[in-house]
């Protein structure tokens, strides 16, 4: 698959994924409406298109919050984004996105915008700290090529949506629960509305999770490709493999948008109960990653990783010459 | 009747895949001159940084003068370059040259130690790491185009309708574009 026919099959999936949140959403306005009051139902529909635009506005910054990236002066840390200039103009991106720190000691990286031009790409201490030059170079590429495949506009658009349907599928639980008797219905309509509110915010949290999984294998390719060096991304999938910090606060709401899951560990426990939770990840394990490289690329990872010096110590160095 | 109406069908289709062919070529035509356009910019930067350069080690090592006329060749050799496959040697000549411009600097720890030395040092650096990765994707689109123009049957319509195959950026010497391709 070409990288424009990648975008454009995107664009489609996106036009379905939208569909699909439409639809659970007028469902939920549906069940809000017959089990208490129409004019509720349209409310509750209107409510959820004013907060949706307004959100979709607000998703760049809104992204950056949630996952406390912080923009990042260009002087400091020149090195940081010389890194990602090279990789952008390699992937012939026509700007080079901005470079935000997350102060976390996982290893991890992430990219939110909905437009390529618009884009940043967040990393965390950890990853500076851990990963040598050419690997972090590699978890940058991986990055730039899902803000170049519009990954990040589609996960975007499916974040604002599950928030969405979550929010609403909650106001008429509530409503139910303690605004009193449903006037119009029955009391199977009521448990009806009950259990859809209920399952409501995990359709859409399934509905999201579907799209990223093969999407990481798309930008893992197009990583190797940026740099023509799939053993580099090979290596940084096995480092952040290794390594066994979690990122302190996993949040289900961004785990698509990082590089490595960073809910995966601290929901470990919980996932040998139910077979059913891996359609709930959000990334396809390293190993996998890891193998579909080796197998494209030709070559096999060594048995240890190289111990190169860590990017974050060339980082201190530049600094020191700038001084 | 019947046959007119499969006639016209068939028409009409070819127009279609004569249509979304030719949108094709284009695309891939603009993405070469795009990553052109990149490579361009970064060698003209490589080349603005040259006189300053110059001039900098030369108030610390005056009589070196062979190697800097080594250099400004170079570089007037790179400004000259017509095609991309002239721009890549004159590159690597200029990366000679100036490999043995910084040979002679290490002679002079003054120099060395200078900060408007080190500073063109970095700027040189980056320059060269950001033609390399210039480099990747220009090398990318133009494989990308050749493989569509040499493959039928554009194969015989291209060239009438001015798609030309590309010239690598790739100096003399080096072994065979590297590609990788990954994507399924």
């Amino acid at each position: 698959m070409t990288l424009q026919q990648q975008i454009r099959s995107n664009r489609l999936r996106s036009g379905i994924v939208v569909l699909g949140f439409v639809l659970l959403l007028l469902v939920v306005a549906a069940l809000i409406g017959l089990a208490l009051d129409l004019s509720l139902g349209v409310l509750a529909l209107a409510f959820a298109g004013v907060y949706g635009i307004v959100a979709l506005f607000q998703s760049r910054s809104m992204i950056a919050r949630m996952a406390k990236a912080q923009a990042m002066d260009p002087g400091e840390l020149k090195p940081l984004s010389r890194l990602v200039e090279n990789v952008s103009i390699a992937a012939g991106l026509a700007v080079t996105p901005e470079v935000r720190i997350v102060e976390d000691d996982a290893p991890n990286a992430f990219a939110a915008g909905l437009r390529p031009e618009k884009s940043y790409v967040g990393v965390t201490t950890g990853l500076l700290a851990k990963m040598p030059k050419r690997e972090l170079e590699a978890i940058l590429a991986h990055e730039v090529s899902h803000i170049r495949n519009r990954d990040t506009y589609l996960m975007t658009m499916a974040t604002v949506f599950a928030g969405v349907i979550a929010l609403v599928a909650d106001i008429g639980f509530r409503a139910i629960a303690y605004g009193g008797r449903s006037r119009r219905a029955g009391a199977l309509v009521a448990v009806v509305a009950i259990v859809g509110f209920i399952l409501a915010p995990y359709a859409a949290l399934l509905l999201r999770m579907s799209l990223s999984r093969r999407r990481e294998f798309l930008a893992d390719a197009g990583a190797a490709e940026i740099l023509n060096d799939p053993e580099a991304v090979a290596l940084a999938l096995r480092r952040l493999e290794l390594d066994a910090t979690t990122i302190t606060y996993a949040d289900a709401s961004t785990a698509h948008l990082w590089v490595e899951s960073p809910t995966d560990r601290v929901e470990s426990e919980r996932r040998g109960v139910l077979a059913l939770t891996s359609w709930f990840n959000t990334h396809p394990p390293l190993e996998v990653r890891i193998a579909a490289l080796e197998e494209a690329g030709g070559f096999r990872l060594p048995e240890r990783l190289p111990a190169d010096e860590p990017f974050a110590a060339e980082l201190r160095v530049g600094d020191s010459v700038e001084v | 009747m019947l046959w007119l109406w499969i006639l016209i069908g068939v028409v009409a289709l070819l127009g279609i895949v004569f249509v979304l062919g030719y949108n094709r070529l284009v695309r891939l035509r603009n993405e070469v001159d795009t990553g052109w356009a990149n490579i361009d910019v970064q060698l003209q930067r490589r080349a603005d940084l040259i006189p300053n350069l110059v001039e900098t080690v030369r108030g610390y090592a005056a009589h070196e003068r062979g190697v800097f006329e080594e250099v400004t060749r170079a570089r007037a050799a790179l400004q000259q370059a017509g095609t991309p496959g002239a721009a890549a040697d004159a590159n690597e000549g200029l990366t000679a040259a100036l490999g043995r411009l910084f040979a002679v600097a290490e002679a002079y720890p003054d120099l060395k130690a200078s900060e408007n030395f080190l500073q063109l040092q970095d700027d040189l650096t980056d320059t060269e790491d950001k033609i390399s990765a210039a480099r990747r994707y220009y090398n990318a689109t133009v494989m990308r185009l050749n493989t569509s123009v040499q493959s039928f049957p554009w194969l015989l319509f291209a060239r009438p309708l001015g798609f030309r195959e590309r010239e690598f950026f790739s100096a003399q010497g080096d072994t065979a574009v590297p590609q990788v391709s990954l994507s399924r």
